[in-house]
């Protein structure tokens, strides 16, 4: 297009300063046959008529190149796109590909093609990026290349996990496009306990904690292409606390690596330590309406979260095989078990130290190995053991190790509609070793090692589409300190039963009950705690794909 | 130890020797089946969904990783489809050479000109795809072009045996051609006539054949049917004439059957996906029982 305008510019300041000529020329000629002062030789009349005719011949010939250049630009629109000649695409080869197969015998009844439903040149893709060490030649011209005039009117690629976008080519979303799949989710419970205290009883941060409402889980989540070698992801939480305050929590911002060799992945920033099943997901995932006891008093109720980096590598085996090392500053209530100063400075009644990091026994170092196998066509086990090793607060050198293990098992209908119907058994252990130390400033007279276990065992049953009962059984084994009696590290268990419906993949309901079992409640009030929930979940925006 | 290291090396070898065939992976049987179709014994192909589930949900299980992690090709809709299980997959899998843009990823929608695109996505139309209607491939001329895809991705990442797939693809065409003709006169005489679906799968194929599938057991696509909408579609059934109810495997067979005892109607097994009927283990005889299927039905 440009090139056109170009030479129009070009052209007709040529033609307007030649045909002005020749006008003028034309007009000035009668001039001396009429002036009677210097009376015109015959002579001077045919030059001036030479001139004139040269004049209009080269008009004429630079009217016919202007016309030659168009139709050449024209016949490259056609056939290149977009008038960029310089387009790195071959041009598509006429191809036989589309000419009905009977081409010479009588023409088919039923019609073999179809316009409106398929372009007449199809998947630009394969043939657009010569990689991989393939003939570069588009698979010897038998099949026609690109032709993005066809191909833009037909959807765009999708890029939910962004891999292979381009730096300038925005994801698609719902049809659109955008740089990131945003989505907001709100979870809202409705509790009812026996214990006045509740936020006692549960132990998850965005569990309900007080009788009432509760929305402690509002969460904006951001994925999408930073790059062509790296996505984010952040998650964003808002939570209201029982005061109606909103507190504000970077849950999760990290950026991972899309495309390394050899199986590896990096992935920095803030994010869930990869310990067992359930950390390393989201409240609005999981199918319970509150946290583990195991998960919560050990973890934290936060779940074991922070700064750090990761790497993991899935094994090169035939089966699914996944080694996952991380490491975090492990600081903070988010680092429960390590380096966390605890409520008011105290933990397990110690006053804590809240120290800088001395050095790298000061991080907590996480590792994690986790397999899977299908038993049959339905049926898939994934098995792991996870580790969390760092120091804690609670003294100069004082230690904690967390290991665990978790087991799930699922069983899905071959003939599952909207995935159902379903079984899932997911049960997982854990052991702590804590070193309580002297305190800060050796303020506390003793030190001692905490040897405490705990697990879960959950089992859900998704009987009818978008229908999921589920029962799960709690178990914290905490050891007796000999020299103080912390509410907070007794022994207690949980029943749970609950009865989820999801109205689409994008809502639920949840009605849950809970019968908890403590030696020694905060009031005194029973040692058994009834509880019942209501629970309400929105999805709005990007499709929350389902990890495994 | 040493029996692990030997493990290792003899299925690293396994591995490397593989490499002599394509290893392709299909999300979706259909397109497993056509890339059988072009690669016939030159490839390795796995496929993730079952024939008989619910293309939608399909769990995105740890082994896929494995094929994923390991595939020079990976074919799948690229219309949201499989939106809801596939991108954890491939983000876990690492693998760029199935990279959207690179030539071991074929997008089956490319080139389609998707139908019942919608002008306002809302979720409040229930499962609507914005992108437009993602089962196309029940449209053989659709199929066509998404051989031909195939065959072009399968051709340009293993030069030497371009010819074998490009003859393959020939060979699929022309049968498509040829199996056209039958089925076109097999359904002709049911022109304009309306069928019942479960669910909104079939408008590709009811365009290819002229019936029209554009009422649906479910109120909204995705959304249980629910008794109130049951009688609307029993009423417009009954006004109709309807003769056949199209159901899939993985619908509640048990709902058709009331509709088609109330009505009269005959409750058709239909499959979107070859192997999900009996004796449709290639995508012409998918085509094939589905023809025959309606057609019998609708006599």
């Amino acid at each position: 297009m440009k090139k056109i305008i170009l030479l129009a510019v070009a052209v007709l300041p040529v033609t307007v300063v030649s045909a002005q000529q020749a006008t003028s020329a034309a007009s000035s000629s009668p001039a001396p046959t009429v002036s009677n002062t210097t009376p015109a030789t015959a002579a001077d009349v045919e030059a001036l008529r030479q001139q004139v005719t040269s004049l209009i011949d080269t008009v004429k010939a630079l009217q016919q190149q202007v016309k030659d250049q168009q139709a050449a630009l024209q016949k490259a629109n056609l056939t290149g796109e977009s008038g960029l000649p310089q387009n790195p695409e071959p041009p598509p080869i006429a191809g036989a590909e589309e000419s009905p197969a009977p081409r010479g015998s009588a023409p088919p009844q039923f019609p073999t093609e179809d316009t409106s439903v398929v372009s007449s040149t199809t998947a630009p893709a394969a043939s657009s990026v010569p990689g991989a060490g393939a003939n570069p030649s588009p698979a010897a011209g038998t099949f026609p290349t690109a032709d993005t005039s066809v191909v833009t009117s037909t959807p765009e690629t999708i890029s939910s996990t962004g891999a292979g976008a381009s730096l300038t080519q925005p994801i698609t979303i719902g049809g659109g496009k955008n740089y990131m799949n945003i989505s907001l989710d709100g979870l809202f419970a409705l509790a009812y306990s026996s214990a006045r205290d509740l936020d006692h009883i549960e132990v998850g941060d965005h569990d309900p904690q007080q009788r009432g409402f509760n929305a402690r889980n509002i969460e904006l989540a951001f994925d999408g292409a930073v790059d062509p070698y790296f996505e984010g992801f952040a998650n964003i939480v808002f939570k209201l606390d029982n005061d109606n305050q909103t507190e504000v929590e970077v849950e999760e911002a990290f950026m991972q690596t899309t495309s390394l060799p050899y199986n590896l992945q990096l992935k920095a920033g803030q994010f869930f330590a990869a310990f067992g099943r359930l950390n390393p997901t989201h409240p609005h995932t999981w199918d319970f309406a509150d946290t583990p006891l195991v998960n919560g008093l050990f973890l934290g109720p936060d779940g074991l979260r922070g700064v750090g980096a990761q790497t993991s590598w899935t094994l090169p085996l035939p089966w699914y095989s996944q080694l996952i090392f991380a490491s975090q500053n492990g600081r903070g209530s988010t680092g429960f078990s390590f380096r966390n100063p605890g409520d008011d400075g105290m933990f397990f009644d110690r006053v804590t130290t809240d120290r800088e990091a001395r050095g790298l026994q000061d991080f907590v170092w996480i590792p994690r190995f986790e397999n899977s196998f299908n038993l049959s066509d339905t049926q898939t086990v994934l098995a792991g053991v996870s580790g969390a090793f760092g120091s804690n607060e609670t003294g100069a050198n004082s230690r904690t190790q967390i290991y665990g293990a978790d087991f799930l098992y699922k069983w899905k209908s071959s003939h599952a509609e909207g995935g159902f119907p379903f079984v899932k058994w997911q049960t997982e252990i854990m052991y702590r070793r804590f070193q309580a130390g002297h305190g800060a400033d050796d303020s506390f007279p003793v030190a001692e090692t905490f040897h405490d276990w705990g697990l879960y065992s959950q089992v859900l049953w998704g009987f009818k589409k978008g229908w999921v009962a589920g029962i799960r059984g709690d178990y914290v084994d905490m050891q007796d300190s000999k020299f103080t009696d912390d509410l907070d590290r007794q022994s207690r268990w949980r029943l749970s039963a609950n009865l989820t419906w999801y109205p689409t993949e994008f809502s639920k309901i949840r009605l849950q009950y809970n019968q908890d079992f403590l030696q020694e409640n905060f009031f005194l009030s029973a040692r058994q705690v009834e509880s019942v929930f209501l629970q309400w979940e929105f999805i709005l925006g990007a499709h929350g794909a389902h990890k495994f | 130890m040493k029996r692990i290291l030997l493990l290792l090396t003899a299925i690293l070898a396994c591995s490397f020797s593989a490499h002599a065939k394509l290893n392709v992976v299909a999300t979706l049987p259909d397109f497993g089946s056509l890339a059988r179709e072009i690669g016939g014994d030159k490839i390795n192909l796995v496929v993730l969904a079952k024939p008989t589930e619910d293309p939608h949900f399909v769990d995105a299980r740890p082994s896929f990783v494995v094929s994923l992690r390991s595939a020079d090709v990976l074919i799948d809709g690229g219309a949201e489809l499989e939106l809801g299980w596939l991108p954890p997959l491939l983000q876990n899998a690492r693998n760029p050479k199935i990279e959207i843009g690179k030539p071991g990823r074929v997008q089956a929608s490319q080139g389609i000109h998707l139908m019942n695109v919608p002008a306002n996505v809302t979720r409040a139309a229930g499962d609507v795809h914005a992108l437009g209607n993602p089962h196309f491939a029940a449209d053989p001329i659709i199929a066509k072009a998404i051989a031909q895809h195939i065959a072009q991705s399968f051709s340009a990442l293993d030069p030497a045996n371009a010819a074998f797939y490009e003859a393959n693809y020939k060979k699929f065409e022309a049968s498509i051609n040829a199996k056209l003709q039958e089925w076109g006169a097999a359904m002709s005489p049911f022109k304009g006539q309306q069928v019942v679906a479960y669910h909104d799968s079939w408008p590709y194929f009811a365009h290819r054949f002229g019936v029209n599938i554009d009422i649906f057991l479910e109120p909204k696509p995705g959304i249980p049917p629910s008794p109130s909408h049951l009688t609307e579609v029993i009423a417009q059934i009954k006004t109709q004439k309807v003769k056949a109810i199209i159901v899939e495997p993985f619908h509640d067979r048990r709902i058709a059957e009331k509709v088609a005892s109330t009505t009269g109607a005959k409750v058709v097994e239909f499959s979107q996906f070859p192997g999900g009927l009996p004796g449709t283990d290639s995508y012409v005889k998918l085509i094939d029982t589905l023809v025959s299927r309606l057609a019998a039905a609708l006599k």
